[in-house]
């Protein structure tokens, strides 16, 4: 019973983190329709600013996560408004190529300046736990979840009640319209690239906290917010919430009770039903699922 | 109309690039038709090698140390004027190219050696890239020394011009386990292992069980998590019910920085602590996991404390001294596997009198020499028979030769025993 | 093709001038794809043996760019997955060969086969999905599948990979070495143009644009869209299949990490889409420039050449958003040939 509880546990908490990873890429995808393959080298990017600061001036990474935010918004917004806005009228799927060239960049780049070393952001406490018998919570990781689900709230609260919010949403669903309306989309544009970019910077001082990193992961990140995004639903800030706690508990569960390495085979295939049989995703809105490309 | 000149013009298009691509491909052959080794008697003025590295991918960490082994047997054999072949002084000169961490490229790479007239190959880093490798050399009649492709697998195959300087995988954890059995007061009675799902991986594991089944420890049987996890939470949620006195880890740094990590933040706390291959006796390892890593043993090629010198590296101690001063970091057998293998190229040319690749193989075969990486002969099936492996334990942040006794530069920390 | 064959001297009358041109359009492109390959093959008594191994990587990637261009450029799905049929169709190839010891020709005919039935039957559920989400799904079963052939080791060696027997009394097909893999590769790359040539300007390649630019207006007007998608995603599976069982061969080690790697599927993507989605030559033009582009900058910046083909890609991708053979069609017919004005055209 208790590992049942603490596969649980885990896998919540794993779950909280791959949601504030993918909550950026969902952002993008759902506005602008654009799949973001630099996603992943955003978010050890931001650890790297995460690391890089703690090493220089001894910053704890929690407070660090807002250097890497506003360092990857910048980053962010200036890569929307001067490259991607280049191509937003082409047909489909030249966004996907654009940041495929993005990501080769930022990863062979990081790999020159900070080299392929494994690096991990220590602190004192991360791998600490607390509990009470056969259940172990560690702290690092229950606060990388708490942030993820402050990160989520803010954004739902913003995205729905602030006048930026607004014209993201606006902007997202009818760009013509937006525009009559006076909305300024080149910026609005630039704007939710930024925000997405800093909730994976933010995400990335976290995995670096938690665990360790190199130029070579992000990949796998990338993978990781493709999948949440879409299993989750578009059109719905929670939607990478509900993705990444469903990945993170079926991949707890699965590695508890399947032998080998089955439980990557279950979370492929947990993927292929729900959008076989509900594909706008758990909490997604229908009309992105619809839509087919801008 | 349009169609119709589209089309023209496309395959115009199409074609000067095949043009531009073979125009590309006969000049850098013609360019360096001289500079390699050939079958012509004369003794060249260099020794061309070819090295697909992993630079880039997800073996960039592991690809760089490798690189890091060969340079230093570049510079330190130029900077004695050269290999003596037949009275001549042969520069070396160590080609790169990147693989990305694919096995495929790799050996297409050996392919393209092949056509620069590059006939003797340092291998990339990992046993997959290493064994498509080797099928190339064979075929092609080059000549490989294989620094970092431990999988048992590779000398099963008959190959006749591989030849590797490291300990296979089954050494690699089994190694642990001895030492363990030799070594630990009081003797803990169950080991848990843990693998990654590589084939490498695997055979280490299999070794590794067999060897503690044999020293009469209570085996409970391995639980598999995929290669490059970052999380392993599952596996080790599953095996501390199960309370093992020891953990073994058969994986690579980043499954090995995991296990440790993880273990503490579940409160798996095995009384006899954590074993792993691969990873400990790694830079990274200490310094990614600062307290965590004490006590924590591992397995490695090479240590200081290895017996035996050379002409051009001198003792174990000296070849630690010398990457100190060059990359600035404490040696890491993936830096001295590589520079041996290359050694051996090196001393097998002064040997045979000549760099050509049917002469230098016979002499890698027949040799049998000390150097800092120890003895050095290989078996007919290509592995080098005089090697063994130590193993270390990481003791006040750095990692320290335990085990064999007669080599150890510190006693083993063993829970129980005190400090 | 039947029902075009008699169209152009109907429509264009008795015009000398006209029935030259009509005849150039349909038959000058077979002639100069013809004419293409066999510069190829005289390219191969040109280049070393290792150079010929190079250029076939580069055939194999026009015949998987043009096996994604079927169901991704012409009928619009954009398949994430694709790699799975690469995968299956080696796997199927390297364990016939290693457990039941059958030929590699054989194998190969059963891997495509294989992987064209499982096209069939994972596109029934799946197309019904559209855009992205078909994408992620066809994801989901590459990544599902590759998990599958780790933990069946008895079977597939797992994620050590398994070995084709080339040598000895083991080898039931003697290896074809570079220079039999060249040629291999070669037609099987001519044959997906063809293909693709074929599909284009049939009937059935029509329906299919029909499906791509809007599938309700084409259902309504009489085409089985349902049908055209499966098939034409069976086709691509097939093409991709035989790829992927030849590739297996020549690699005589596969392992499932690479055999069903998503940079694989990625890179198909990019081939035809900076050639231009949806045409005949653009995979073609795609697949040769990329690889050879890509290649060059191994050879001549071993350190930085990600980083440079990253940046080539940006700077491509801003120039020429619509991909290649749509921007020289364009340009010729508008005589507009500025960059500058097709960036205009396309920036928010």
């Amino acid at each position: 019973m208790s590992s049942f509880l603490q596969a649980t546990l885990y896998g919540l908490l794993q779950g909280g983190l791959l949601a504030l990873i993918a909550a950026g890429f969902s952002l993008v995808w759902g506005v602008m329709n654009i799949v973001n393959l630099a996603h992943g080298s955003f978010v050890i990017l931001g650890a790297y600013v995460a690391w890089k600061l703690q090493s220089l001036t001894g910053v704890d990474p929690f407070l660090g996560m807002f250097a890497s935010a506003l360092a990857l918004f910048v980053l962010g917004y200036l890569v929307q408004r001067y490259v991607i806005n280049l191509v937003v009228n082409a047909p489909i799927f030249v966004t996907l190529l654009l940041t495929f060239g993005l990501d080769l960049l930022l990863v062979q780049g990081m790999n020159i300046v900070f080299s392929a070393d494994y690096r991990s952001i220590q602190t004192s406490y991360a791998s600490a736990n607390f509990g009470a018998g056969g259940v172990r919570l560690p702290y690092g990781r229950l606060f990388a979840f708490l942030v993820a689900v402050a990160v989520t709230l803010v954004l739902v609260a913003v995205v729905n009640r602030t006048r930026v919010g607004l014209s993201i949403t606006a902007t997202g669903m009818d760009r013509g319209a937006a525009r009559l309306m006076g909305i300024r989309a080149r910026h609005v544009y630039a704007l939710t690239f930024g925000i997405a970019a800093a909730l994976a910077g933010m995400a990335g001082a976290m995995v670096g906290t938690v665990g360790t990193f190199q130029p070579a992961d992000a990949a796998r990140y990338t993978l990781l917010s493709f999948v949440i995004a879409v299993l989750g639903g578009l059109g719905n800030m929670y939607g990478a919430m509900a993705g990444g706690l469903v990945i993170g508990l079926v991949e707890a569960w699965g590695g508890q009770y399947l032998p080998g390495t089955w439980v990557n085979a279950l979370a492929f295939l947990v993927l292929v039903l729900v959008l076989i049989f509900r594909p706008s995703g758990l909490v997604g809105k229908a009309y992105y699922a619809a839509r087919v490309e801008v | 109309m349009q169609t119709n000149r589209t089309a023209v013009l496309g395959i115009g298009a199409a074609l000067s690039l095949g043009l531009a691509l073979s125009g590309c491909g006969a000049k850098v052959a013609s360019s360096n038709a001289g500079s390699g080794s050939g079958g012509s008697a004369a003794v060249p003025d260099t020794l061309t090698v070819g090295a697909s590295m992993s630079l880039t991918g997800k073996l960039a960490r592991e690809g760089a140390l490798t690189k890091e082994g060969y340079s230093a047997c570049q510079d330190v054999v130029n900077a004695k004027g050269g290999i003596p072949v037949a009275g001549k002084k042969v520069k070396l000169n160590i080609q790169y190219q990147d693989d990305t961490s694919q096995p495929d490229t790799a050996a297409q790479l050996v392919d393209q050696f092949n056509d620069k007239g590059v006939k003797v190959i340092l291998s990339s880093y990992g046993s997959a890239s290493t064994e498509a490798q080797a099928a190339v050399v064979e075929r092609n009649g080059q000549l490989m020394l294989d620094s970092a492709g431990a999988d048992n697998k590779i000398f099963t195959k008959g190959y006749k011009r591989t030849f590797a300087v490291l300990s296979p995988a089954t050494e690699y954890a089994s190694s642990i386990i001895k030492a363990i059995g030799e070594l630990a007061k009081p003797r803990p009675k169950t080991i848990a292992f843990l693998s990654a799902d590589d084939g490498f991986s695997k055979t280490v594991t299999t070794g590794a069980v067999a060897e503690a089944k044999k020293e009469g420890f209570t085996v409970i049987p391995p639980e598999f998590f995929p290669n490059g996890a970052s999380d392993v939470s599952s596996s080790l949620t599953k095996i501390r019910s199960q309370h093992p006195d020891v953990i073994i880890g058969s994986v690579h740094l980043v499954e090995g920085i995991a296990i440790v990590k993880q273990a503490k933040e579940l409160g798996v706390t095995p009384s006899g602590g954590i074993g792993e291959t691969v990873a400990p006796p790694t830079p990274d390892f200490a310094k990614t996991l600062g307290p965590l890593a004490e006590g924590v043993l591992g397995s490695s090629q090479w240590t200081p404390q290895v017996k035996g010198q050379d002409a051009y590296f001198g003792t174990a101690q000296d070849y630690a001294n010398l990457i100190k001063s060059k990359f600035g970091h404490a040696p890491d057998y993936h830096d001295a596997e590589a520079s041996a293998a290359c050694l051996a190229i090196v001393l097998a040319a002064e040997k045979a009198g000549s760099t050509d690749v049917n002469k230098l193989r016979d002499a890698v075969a027949a040799l049998d020499t000390q150097s800092f990486f120890g003895r050095i002969k290989f078996d007919a099936s290509g592995q080098n028979i005089y090697k063994p492996m130590s193993v270390i334990q990481i003791q006040h942040g750095a990692s320290v030769d335990v085990w064999p006794a007669a080599d150890a530069a510190a006693k083993l920390v063993w829970p129980g025993t005190g400090k | 093709m039947t029902t075009q064959s008699t169209a152009p001297g109907r429509v264009l009358g008795t015009n000398p001038a006209a029935l030259r041109t009509a005849f150039a359009r349909r038959w000058g492109p077979w002639l100069l794809g013809l004419l293409i390959v066999g510069g190829a093959f005289a390219l191969q008594s040109q280049i070393y043996v290792g150079q010929e191994r190079t250029v076939s990587t580069i055939f194999m990637f026009v015949a998987l760019a043009q096996a994604w261009n079927l169901i991704g450029g012409f009928a619009g799905y954009a398949c994430f997955g694709q790699v799975v049929f690469f995968g299956l169709g080696g796997y199927t190839t390297a364990v016939l060969m290693a457990h039941t010891h059958v030929g590699f020709w054989v194998s190969l005919v059963v891997s495509a086969l294989l992987a064209t039935a499982f096209g069939a039957l994972i596109g029934l559920p799946l197309l019904r999905l559209k855009g992205h989400y078909f994408a992620i799904a066809t994801l989901g079963v590459a990544e599902g599948m590759r998990e599958v052939v780790i933990n069946v080791p008895s079977l597939t060696g797992g994620g050590a990979g398994i070995t084709v027997p080339t040598v000895g009394n083991q080898a039931t097909t003697a290896y074809l070495g570079n220079n039999g893999f060249y040629v291999l590769f070669l037609l099987i790359a001519a044959g997906s143009v063809a293909i693709s040539g074929l599909v284009s300007r049939s009937k059935f390649g029509f329906a299919l644009r029909a499906v791509n630019q809007d599938e309700d207006a084409a259902g309504a007007v009489g085409v089985n869209t349902t049908r055209t998608k499966v098939l034409t995603f069976a086709l691509s599976g097939f093409v991709t299949g035989l790829v992927g069982a030849t590739y297996a061969f020549q690699q005589v080690t596969i392992f499932p990490e690479r055999l069903f790697d998503v940079n694989i599927t990625v890179l198909m993507v990019i081939m035809v889409v900076i050639g231009g989605s949806g045409t005949v030559l653009g995979p073609v033009l795609g697949a040769v420039g990329l690889q050879f582009v890509s290649e060059y900058l191994r050879q001549h910046y071993t350190n930085v050449h990600i980083f440079l083909l990253g940046l080539i890609i940006i700077v491509g991708v801003v120039l020429l958003p619509q991909g290649v053979v749509p921007y020289v069609r364009d340009a010729v017919r508008t005589r507009e040939f500025s960059l500058l004005a097709n960036v205009r055209r396309y920036r928010l």
